[in-house]
C-alpha cells in the first residue's frame, strides 16, 4: 500500500509540475518606464513573436496568461483582484455577457487608427453594436467536411447531415449550442430560438441525428476525419483546413442555410490599470503586418481585409482557411439565452447524448 | 512547571506534527466540500451569476428521466469494469504473490510503471491503436482475418476497456497485499484435510482474500463513475457517465449549482459504497484511508 501511495504522490507531483510549467506567465524583456500589460488570452492563438515585436516597438512589458474556454475566463476574471488583467479575449456571446455585467471599459476610438483595416461586415456586430467595447481578432465558422472518397450523397446544407444514408459516419463538435443551433438553422429557425413550440420541433429533429453520429469531439475532430473513422464532419473551418492538408479527398462545404459563426475579440477590463497601453496593444494587433505574422502561424478567419489581401494564395485562396465574405454574412452568432431556455437546450442535449 | 513540561513534551510535538495536516485538510478538503454543498442550494441570476436564494430545484432536476438513465448507464459501466478487473486482476495478483516470487519486483513494477504516464495520453493511445486505420485493424486486414476495417471504437465496450485499463492497478495492488498475507499453512491444512484444489480455493483462499477484493472493488468502482474523459475519448461522447454531466454543468452549461448537486450525488454514492464495505467487514486501512 505504501508503495502505491508513494507512486500516486509522485504522479501527482509530476502532473502539478507539468501544469505549472505549461501555464506559467511568459515575460518578455522590460523597459520599466513604459509600464506593462497583462493579457489573458486563448491558448495557441497569438504567436510569441508578436509580443516580442510589440515590446520592441513600445518598450511595454507583456505578461501573458492563457485560458481554454470562455466560461473559465469569466470565472477567473471574476475571482482575481480587480485589474489583474488589462486585456481579455472573449468570443462574441461572452462579450455581450461581459457588457451586461459591466466588466468592460469603453474603447477610445481615437486611439484605434488601424480600425479602417477591418472589413465592414465584421464591424458593428450584434454582440456589441457600434464596437463600443470590442474589436474583432479572429474567428471562424462551423462548416461541413466531406470525404468525397467515402460519401456518395451530395451534401450542401446542414439539413443534409440528417440524411439516413450517413448512418454512423459523422463527427460533430461536442458543443450543445453548435449542434442544436445547426439543427435549428436546418429548419429555418434561429440558433438562438427561445419559443418553446419551436424548441419542441427542434428537439424532435435533433434526436433523429443520433443514428448518424459516430463521434462528438471538439478538441481534435480532424483526427477522426484524417484516420478515416468518420467520413463527414461538422467542425470548425480551421480544423477542416488542417484535415484537407492531410487527406486530399476531404472537401469543405459551407451550408446553404448559413453557418454558425464565431468571432473572438479584444476587450479591456473595466478596472484595467494600464488602459493606454492596452489601447496601444489593440491598435497594434490590427496592423496588417502584425496580422500577417499571426496568420502565418494561426490561419483562422481574419477580419483584417488589408492583411488578408496581402497574404498569398495559400491562405486567401483556401476557403477552408479564409471563408468567403458572403458565407460570413449569411451566418449567425450564438447569443446568450435566459437561464430557463438554456435549461431546455441542456435537456435536449443530454437526451441526445445519453 | 510540570504542566509546561507536559506541553513541551506532549502537546507541542503533537501540534507540530498534526497541525499542518489538519490545516491542509480543512483548507483543501473541508472548505471546498462545504462550498460545493452550499452551492447546491443556490440559483442563477440573469447573467448566470451564483446568487443565494434558497432553492431545492437543483435537487429536483437530478430526478430527470434522462439523468436517471445516465446514472444507470454509469453504474452498469462501473459494475462491468469492476467485475472484469476482479477476474483479470485476481490471477495476476496471485501469480505475483505466490508463483513468480523471484520476479515479484519486476512484475510489480510492470503494474506500476504505466501508472506514471498520464492516463489521458494512454487513452489516446488506445484510440490510435483501435481506430479504423489503426495498428489492430491493419494487422487483421493484412492477415486476411477481416476484409474491411472493423469498428472497435466509440461504443460502451470500448469505454469499459479503457476503464479497465486505467483502473486495474487499483485492483491488483490490494489483491496482491491480501494474497501475500495469506498463511501458507492454511492451504496446507486444507489439503491435509482432503480438500481438492477448487474446494481449497473457494473455502479457504477466497474468503481469506475477500478483503482485498472488497477494497479493490471500491477503488475501481468509484473512479469509474467520474472518469468522463474515457467516456469522451473512447466512447465518442455518446455514452455519458456521471462525470460528464458534472463537467458539462461547470463548463458549457454554466450551471454551477446543478453541477454541484450532481457532484453531491457522486459523493453520496461513494459514501454509501464505503459504508457497505465497512458493514461487510472491510478494513478502512486497505482503502489507503
Amino acid at each position: 500500500m505504501k508503495k502505491k501511495i508513494m507512486s500516486l504522490v509522485l504522479a501527482a507531483a509530476l502532473t502539478v509540475s507539468v501544469v505549472l510549467t505549461g501555464c506559467g506567465s511568459k515575460e518578455t524583456s522590460a523597459n520599466a518606464d513604459a509600464g506593462e500589460l497583462n493579457l489573458f488570452i486563448w491558448t495557441e492563438y497569438v504567436p510569441d513573436s508578436v509580443f516580442d515585436k510589440f515590446t520592441e516597438e513600445t518598450g511595454i512589458k507583456v505578461n501573458v496568461t492563457t485560458f481554454s474556454s470562455n466560461e473559465d475566463m469569466l470565472a477567473k476574471v471574476k475571482s482575481e483582484a480587480p485589474g489583474a488583467y488589462d486585456i481579455i479575449q472573449p468570443s462574441d456571446y461572452m462579450v455581450s455577457q461581459l457588457i451586461a455585467q459591466d466588466m468592460l471599459a469603453e474603447l477610445d476610438k481615437d486611439a484605434l487608427t488601424n480600425l479602417s483595416n477591418i472589413g465592414e461586415e465584421y464591424l458593428d456586430p450584434v454582440y456589441d453594436p457600434g464596437n463600443v467595447y470590442s474589436v474583432p481578432y479572429q474567428g471562424g465558422v462551423a462548416a461541413i467536411a466531406v470525404n468525397t472518397d467515402k460519401v456518395d450523397v451530395e451534401i450542401t446544407s446542414y439539413d443534409d447531415l440528417f440524411d439516413p444514408a450517413l448512418a454512423n459516419s459523422i463527427v460533430l463538435l461536442d458543443d450543445f449550442r453548435a449542434i442544436i443551433g445547426m439543427t435549428a438553422r436546418s429548419m429555418g429557425y434561429s440558433m438562438n430560438e427561445t419559443d418553446p413550440a419551436k424548441l419542441a420541433e427542434i428537439k424532435e429533429k435533433l434526436l433523429t441525428l443520433k443514428s448518424n453520429v459516430k463521434l462528438y469531439d471538439s478538441d481534435s475532430p480532424k483526427s477522426a476525419l484524417i484516420s478515416g473513422d468518420c467520413s463527414v464532419g461538422m467542425i470548425w473551418n480551421a480544423e477542416i483546413a488542417l484535415s484537407m492538408a492531410e487527406n486530399s479527398n476531404i472537401e469543405v462545404v459551407f451550408p446553404k442555410e448559413g453557418p454558425y459563426v464565431f468571432m473572438d475579440n479584444w476587450c479591456i477590463t473595466k478596472e484595467s490599470p494600464n488602459y493606454d497601453n492596452a489601447m496601444k496593444f489593440i491598435n497594434f494587433m490590427m496592423d496588417p503586418e502584425v496580422v500577417q505574422m499571426v496568420l502565418a502561424e494561426f490561419p483562422y478567419l481574419n477580419p483584417n481585409k488589408t492583411a488578408v489581401e496581402a497574404m498569398g494564395e495559400e491562405y486567401s485562396g483556401n476557403p477552408a482557411k479564409n471563408p468567403p465574405a458572403e458565407v460570413i454574412a449569411s451566418g449567425e452568432y450564438v447569443e446568450n439565452l435566459d437561464v430557463d431556455t438554456l435549461a431546455v437546450y441542456d435537456e435536449m442535449w443530454t437526451e441526445l447524448k445519453k | 512547571m510540570k504542566k509546561k513540561k507536559n506541553f513541551r513534551g506532549n502537546t507541542l510535538p503533537a501540534l507540530v506534527m498534526v497541525g499542518p495536516v489538519t490545516l491542509w485538510l480543512l483548507l483543501l478538503v473541508a472548505v471546498p466540500l462545504i462550498y460545493v454543498v452550499f452551492m447546491t442550494f443556490c440559483s442563477l441570476d440573469a447573467n448566470y451569476n451564483l446568487v443565494f436564494t434558497f432553492t431545492l430545484d437543483n435537487y429536483k432536476r437530478l430526478f430527470d428521466a434522462n439523468y436517471v438513465q445516465i446514472y444507470a448507464q454509469s453504474l452498469l459501466i462501473a459494475f462491468s469494469t469492476t467485475l472484469i478487473c476482479i477476474i483479470a486482476g485476481y490471477p495476476f495478483a496471485f501469480l505475483i504473490a505466490r508463483v513468480f516470487t523471484k520476479k515479484k519486483a519486476i512484475l510489480y513494477m510492470l503494474v506500476i510503471i504505466p501508472f506514471w504516464t498520464n492516463s489521458l495520453i494512454r487513452i489516446y493511445g488506445w484510440r490510435t491503436f483501435l481506430g479504423s486505420s489503426g495498428w489492430l485493424n491493419n494487422m487483421l486486414t493484412k492477415l486476411h482475418i477481416i476484409s474491411e476495417p472493423a469498428e472497435f471504437l466509440f461504443n460502451r465496450g470500448t469505454i469499459i476497456l479503457g476503464m479497465v485499463y486505467c483502473l486495474i492497478p487499483y485492483m491488483i495492488l490490494p489483491l496482491y497485499t491480501a494474497v501475500e498475507k495469506l498463511d501458507k499453512s492454511m492451504i496446507e491444512a486444507s489439503k491435509d484435510l482432503g480438500a481438492k484444489g477448487p474446494a481449497t480455493f473457494l473455502k479457504v483462499i477466497l474468503p481469506m482474500t475477500a478483503s482485498g477484493i472488497f477494497s479493490g472493488s471500491i477503488m475501481v468502482f468509484i473512479p469509474c463513475l467520474g472518469y468522463f474523459f474515457v467516456a469522451d475519448i473512447l466512447g465518442g461522447g455518446k455514452s455519458d457517465v456521471i462525470g460528464n454531466l458534472i463537467e458539462r454543468q461547470f463548463q458549457s452549461g454554466n450551471n454551477w449549482p446543478l453541477g454541484a448537486a450532481l457532484s453531491v450525488i457522486l459523493i453520496a454514492i461513494t459514501l454509501l459504497l464505503v459504508k457497505i464495505y465497512q458493514i461487510c467487514g472491510g478494513d478502512m486501512e486497505n482503502l489507503g484511508v
